[in-house]
C-alpha cells in the first residue's frame, strides 16, 4: 500500500511533479495535493459534473480519471480559466446574467462550457446538450444557458470583426 | 453589470437599486471557484468522521462489535450511544430520535456507531466493519397500513402521530350535483442538493465548541449540538459555511451529522469534519413526504364549488423530525385558491419504518397542491366546462376572498389576475383552437396548476417567527450587515444587500452581508418558509431605522437641515426639498467616527399576533399569502410514456420585485425542480432502502431537459414584507407538477393518480389503450398456460 508513482504534469499552465498512491484520483491529487480547492466533489461517481476539469482541452470528471493516468497531460481547472487575473468570458457571463445561485456546481459548469465555446458557438440545442452531464439544482439552467448563449454571441462577434 | 447599475443609480437620482438586477454580492467568487464551502477548510490535526448505519429496516441492536472498526489503520475513535456526553437525542420538535440507537433500529440508515479517523478512507473503511448484531422485526411500509389496528408499532405509543384538521360549513348537507371522487398516491422527492451534506467541528477543550455547516437553520443545529455535549446554547458557536444547495434538505437534518462531528471532536479534542458520501446522503437524508390523498369534492349545475372533503395520510418515516409541521401546512392549503363553502378536511401523519420525511421547498403544498388540481380537472370534465372556465369561476378575488380555514385575504387577492396573466403567456385559447397534432404515438396537451402559499410561518410556528439584524456603519461609509437567515442559493445576501442599500441611500456593492453565525445575531428562527428575505430585509430595516437616529442629527448639523428633512440616496445624505444640497455618506459616516459616535444598530422583527383554532382549523394560519399560476404544455410519447415537458409559463404574485435576477433565476429553478419532482424524481424503496441513491438511477432535470419558460410578474400594494415583497422560494415550484400532470391528461384522454408520471406510469395508465397493450395481454397468458404447464 506504500508505492508510490511520481505524476508530472502541466497544472493551469504550470509544471508540477506530484508522488502519489497509485489508486488516487485526479480529483484529490488537484484538490489536496494541488490546494486548488474549487474543483468541487458532488458524487464520486461521475454522474454530477462538480468535478469536471480539462484534461488536454476536453471536460473529464475527475473524480473517474486516476492520478497516474494524468502524467505527462495537460490539466485545467477552474482556476486555470482566468487569463491575466480576468475571468473566462463565460465566467463573466454566468455572473451578469445571474447564472450563479449556490455555486456549488459553478466551477464545473464553468469549465465546461469553456471547453464548449472553444468548440464553436452551436445551437441552442447543442449548448444544452453540452451541459447535460452538469447537474445544477437551482438555476433551472435558463439563465447559465442563457449565459452560454451570450458568451458564445460575443466570442462570435469578435471573431467576426 | 456593475457598470449597468451604476448608470441605472445615475438615470433615477433616489430610486435606488429595489426590483434591479446588479450582480449578486456572492456569484464573482463563486464561479472563479474561491468560495470555501465545507469539504474546502482543513485545520492542522484534523480527523474525519464517519458512521455505521443499519441495513435493514426494523431489527432489534443485541450486540456491536467495534473491535474490527477500532483495528483499522488511522482510527482515533469509535463511539456509541454509551459515549454521548449530554443527551443522546436529536430531532427538532419532539423526542423520538436517537442520536445513535441502542436497542432498536426503526429505519434503513439508523446511526449504530461514529468513527474519527485520520483520513476519510480509514473512517469509511472502519465504520463499514462495526458488526451489528440485528434481530429483525416486523415493518411497516405503507403509511395508510401503519394507520390499521393491527399494524407493526413503530413506537411503542403508535403508528398515529397527529391529525389535523379543517372544518368549515357541513358537507354532508352541500347541494352538490356534480361529485368526483378519487386516490391521489403522491410521491416523495429527494433534494439533490449538489453539495453534500457536510460540517466542522472545532472543539475548545470541553468548554465549548464552533461547528461550521453546511445549513439553512445555524440555531437549529446550535441546539442540537449543545443537548448533545450538555452545554449552554452560549458554548455553542455555528457559523453557516457557504451552503450549495438546501431546499428544505439542509433545515432539519444538518444537526444530525452536526451532532455527530461535535460528539466526536469532544472524544478525541481534535476539529472533525465530516462530509456525507453522496450514495449516504441519499439513503439516510430527509425526504419530501409520500402522501397519500382521498378527494370527494362536489359542485352545482352552474359550475361552482359546493363543498370538498380531503383526508390525507403522510408518510411521516421512523421519526417526526418536523413531519407534523408540514402536516400543519398541508392541511390548511389542501383546497387551493378556491372559494368552497363547506370544507372538511382532515391529514393524518403516520409512522412508517420508511425514510424519514422532512422540509422540501413548498413543505407539504406541492402534494395537497398536485391532488386540488387534479381534482379541479375531474370536476370541470364533469361539469362539462373547460378546466380553465371552471377555474375562472371558482378562483378567490377581492369580493370572496375567505379561505378554506375563514380567514379572510387582505386585498388585492391576485388569483384572477395570475390565473389570466399565465393564460396570456401560454397562449391557451390559440392552442385549445386549433386542431390538435398528433404524429404518430406523440400527443400534446396543456394543463393548469394554482397555488395559495402562505408566507412565513404557520401560526403553530409563530414563536420563531422573528428575526435580528446589526448594521454596522464602517468609517469609510461602507456598510457590514449581519442577519440570522442565510444564504443557500436562493439569494438571500443579494436580497438583503438590496435592501440595506435601498434604505441607506448606498449603492449595493458598498454594503457587504456576511454569513450568519449564531455569536452575531439572536436567534432568527430557520430559513424557510420562503422567509428569508422577508425576515431579514424587516430586521435590517428595522436596525436602518435605529441607525438613523444616530446618523441623522449629524447629517442635519452638516446640511444645516432640520432632522427630520434629512433623506439618503444615490449615495448622499441631502435636504429632502433641495436633493442638490448634500454629503456624501462616506463623509458623515467618517464624520460620525471622528466624533466617536456608535455607528452600529441593530434590528428586529417578529410577526404580528393571529388568531388560529389548531382543533378546528379555523382562523389565520398565516400573515398574508401569495398565489401562483404556471401553465404547462407537454408531449407524451404515447407508446415509451415519456413526457416531455416543452413550455412552463408561470405568474407570480410578488408584492414587490426586491431583486430581479434573483426571482426570475427562483421562479426558473422551481419550476425546473418541479417538473423533475412530477416526471422523473422517483424513490423507489424497497422495504425501506433507497434502491436508487445515486444521480445515476434517480434522475433529475438536466440542461438539456428544460422547457421554454415564459414568467409573469405580478407586483401590487398589498400586504407583504420588506418594500412590500412577499416570498418566492417556495410559491415557484408549488404548482409545476400539478400543471404538467393535468397537461398529460389531456393529452391522453385520461385520468393518471400517481406521481411522478414516469414512463411506467403512463403505460399502466395507458392499459389496453397502449399501442402494445397485447404484447403484455399475450405474455399475461403466455405466463398462465406456463404456470399450468409446470404444475402450479
Amino acid at each position: 500500500m506504500s508505492e508510490r508513482v511520481v505524476v508530472t504534469l502541466t497544472l493551469n499552465g504550470g509544471r508540477r511533479t506530484f508522488e502519489v498512491a497509485p489508486g488516487r484520483r485526479l480529483l484529490d491529487l488537484i484538490r489536496e495535493d494541488a490546494g486548488l480547492t474549487g474543483t468541487k466533489e458532488g458524487c464520486a461517481a461521475g454522474e454530477c459534473g462538480a468535478c469536471v476539469v480539462l484534461l488536454d482541452g476536453a471536460p473529464v470528471t475527475s473524480c473517474l480519471v486516476l492520478a497516474a493516468s494524468a502524467d505527462g497531460h495537460d490539466v485545467v481547472t477552474v482556476e486555470g480559466l482566468q487569463q491575466s487575473g480576468s475571468l473566462h468570458p463565460f465566467q463573466e457571463a454566468l455572473v451578469a446574467q445571474g447564472g450563479v445561485q449556490c455555486g456549488f456546481c459553478t466551477p464545473g459548469l464553468a469549465v465546461t462550457g469553456a471547453a464548449a465555446l472553444a468548440y464553436g458557438p452551436g445551437t441552442a440545442d447543442e449548448r444544452a446538450r453540452l451541459l447535460a452531464g452538469n447537474l445544477c439544482r437551482c438555476t433551472g439552467y435558463v439563465k447559465v444557458l442563457e449565459a452560454l448563449e451570450s458568451a458564445s454571441g460575443e466570442k462570435a462577434d469578435r471573431a467576426s470583426t | 453589470m456593475l457598470r449597468r447599475e451604476r448608470a441605472h443609480v445615475e438615470e433615477a437620482p433616489g430610486r435606488g437599486p429595489l426590483g434591479g438586477h446588479h450582480e449578486r454580492p456572492d456569484a464573482r467568487a463563486k464561479v472563479s471557484g474561491s468560495t470555501r464551502y465545507v469539504a474546502d477548510l482543513a485545520l492542522p490535526g484534523m480527523l474525519h468522521a464517519a458512521v455505521a448505519v443499519a441495513p435493514v429496516a426494523s431489527a432489534r441492536v443485541s450486540g456491536l462489535d467495534l473491535a474490527s472498526a477500532r483495528a483499522v489503520d488511522g482510527v482515533e475513535a469509535v463511539l456509541t450511544a454509551a459515549d454521548i456526553p449530554g443527551r443522546n437525542l436529536v430531532g427538532v420538535i419532539f423526542e423520538d430520535q436517537p442520536l445513535l440507537a441502542r436497542e432498536k433500529v426503526r429505519m434503513v440508515g439508523e446511526r449504530l456507531a461514529l468513527v474519527a479517523a485520520r483520513t476519510p478512507e480509514a473512517a469509511w473503511a472502519a465504520a463499514h466493519l462495526v458488526h451489528a448484531d440485528l434481530e429483525p422485526l416486523p415493518a411497516v411500509h405503507d403509511p395508510v397500513q401503519a394507520l390499521e389496528p393491527d399494524a407493526p408499532r413503530v413506537h411503542d405509543a403508535g403508528n398515529l402521530i397527529r391529525t389535523f384538521r379543517v372544518v368549515r360549513g357541513d358537507t354532508a348537507r352541500a347541494r352538490a350535483s356534480v361529485v368526483v371522487e378519487a386516490e391521489y398516491r403522491v410521491g416523495g422527492q429527494e433534494h439533490a442538493y449538489l453539495e453534500p451534506q457536510g460540517c466542522l467541528a472545532i472543539p475548545e477543550g470541553r468548554q465549548r465548541i464552533t461547528i461550521v455547516a453546511s445549513c439553512q437553520c445555524p440555531f437549529y443545529v446550535q441546539h442540537a449540538v449543545a443537548r448533545v455535549l450538555g452545554l449552554p446554547l452560549a458554548a455553542v458557536r455555528v457559523e453557516q459555511a457557504p451552503t450549495g444547495g438546501g431546499f428544505g434538505g439542509k433545515e432539519d437534518y444538518p444537526s444530525e451529522p452536526a451532532a455527530c462531528a461535535a460528539v466526536l471532536a469532544f472524544a478525541t479534542a481534535r476539529p472533525v469534519r465530516f462530509v456525507l458520501p453522496r450514495e449516504l446522503d441519499m439513503q439516510v437524508s430527509s425526504k419530501r413526504h409520500a402522501m397519500v390523498i382521498r378527494h370527494r369534492w362536489g359542485a352545482d349545475r352552474s359550475g361552482h364549488l359546493r363543498f370538498a372533503e380531503v383526508e390525507t395520510v403522510l408518510d411521516a418515516g421512523a421519526y417526526i423530525g418536523i413531519s407534523t409541521v408540514v402536516a400543519e401546512r398541508a392541511n390548511v392549503s389542501s383546497i387551493g385558491p378556491y372559494h368552497v363553502p363547506a370544507v372538511r378536511v382532515s391529514t393524518r401523519v403516520a409512522y412508517t419504518n420508511n425514510l424519514f420525511g422532512g422540509a422540501f421547498r413548498g413543505f407539504g403544498t406541492p402534494q395537497v397542491t398536485w391532488a386540488a388540481e387534479a381534482t379541479m380537472d375531474r370536476l370541470a370534465r364533469a361539469c362539462s366546462l373547460d378546466p380553465l372556465e371552471f377555474r375562472r369561476r371558482n378562483l378567490l378575488d377581492d369580493r370572496r376572498r375567505r379561505l378554506c380555514t375563514g380567514q379572510s385575504l387582505r386585498r388585492p387577492v391576485l388569483a384572477r389576475e395570475c390565473l389570466e396573466r399565465a393564460v396570456a403567456l401560454a397562449g391557451w385559447d390559440e392552442f385549445h383552437a386549433r386542431p390538435r397534432r398528433q404524429e404518430g404515438p406523440m400527443r400534446e396537451g396543456m394543463g393548469i396548476g394554482l397555488a395559495l402559499y402562505g408566507c412565513n410561518l404557520h401560526h403553530g410556528g409563530q414563536h420563531l417567527d422573528r428575526s435580528s439584524a446589526v448594521v454596522i456603519l464602517q468609517p469609510d461609509g461602507s456598510v457590514v450587515v449581519r442577519v440570522g437567515l442565510t444564504e443557500m442559493g436562493q439569494g438571500n445576501l443579494a436580497a438583503c444587500q438590496t435592501i440595506a442599500a435601498q434604505a441607506l441611500g448606498v449603492e449595493p456593492a458598498h454594503v457587504q452581508v456576511w454569513q450568519p453565525d449564531t455569536t452575531t445575531v439572536g436567534d432568527s428562527g430557520p430559513t424557510v418558509a420562503s422567509r428569508g428575505a422577508h425576515a431579514s430585509g424587516m430586521a435590517i430595516l428595522n436596525a436602518v431605522d435605529r441607525l438613523r437616529k444616530k446618523l441623522d442629527p449629524v447629517a442635519a448639523e452638516l446640511l444645516e437641515c432640520g432632522e427630520r428633512d434629512v433623506e439618503l440616496a444615490g449615495g448622499f445624505a441631502r435636504v429632502r426639498t433641495d436633493p442638490d444640497h448634500r454629503v456624501p455618506i462616506a463623509r458623515l459616516a467618517g464624520e460620525m467616527a471622528s466624533r466617536r459616535i456608535e455607528g452600529i444598530s441593530t434590528g428586529w422583527y417578529r410577526s404580528r399576533k393571529r388568531r388560529f383554532d389548531p382543533v378546528t382549523g379555523l382562523g389565520d394560519p398565516y400573515e398574508f399569502y401569495a398565489v401562483a399560476c404556471h401553465i404547462a404544455r407537454v408531449v407524451v410519447d404515447a407508446e415509451l410514456g415519456l413526457v416531455r415537458v416543452t413550455e412552463v409559463s408561470a405568474a407570480h404574485d410578488v408584492g414587490k420585485v426586491i431583486h430581479r435576477d434573483v426571482l426570475e433565476g427562483q421562479i426558473q429553478g422551481g419550476i425546473v425542480q418541479g417538473t423533475g419532482w412530477g416526471t422523473s424524481e422517483e424513490l423507489k424503496l424497497d422495504r425501506g432502502r433507497l434502491c436508487n441513491p445515486s444521480f445515476t438511477d434517480y434522475i433529475i432535470p438536466t440542461a438539456a431537459d428544460v422547457p421554454s419558460i415564459r414568467i409573469a410578474v405580478v407586483e401590487s400594494e398589498g400586504p407583504g414584507g420588506p418594500f412590500g415583497a412577499k416570498g418566492i422560494g417556495e410559491p415557484s415550484l408549488i404548482p409545476t407538477a400539478a400543471a404538467v400532470r393535468n397537461a398529460v391528461v389531456e393529452a391522453l384522454g385520461l385520468e393518471i393518480d400517481r406521481l411522478p408520471l414516469t414512463p411506467p406510469t403512463i403505460v399502466e395508465a395507458l392499459g389496453n389503450r397502449h399501442p402494445f397493450a397485447w404484447v403484455a395481454e399475450e405474455e399475461r397468458v403466455r405466463g398462465r398456460s406456463e404456470e399450468v404447464a409446470a404444475g402450479r
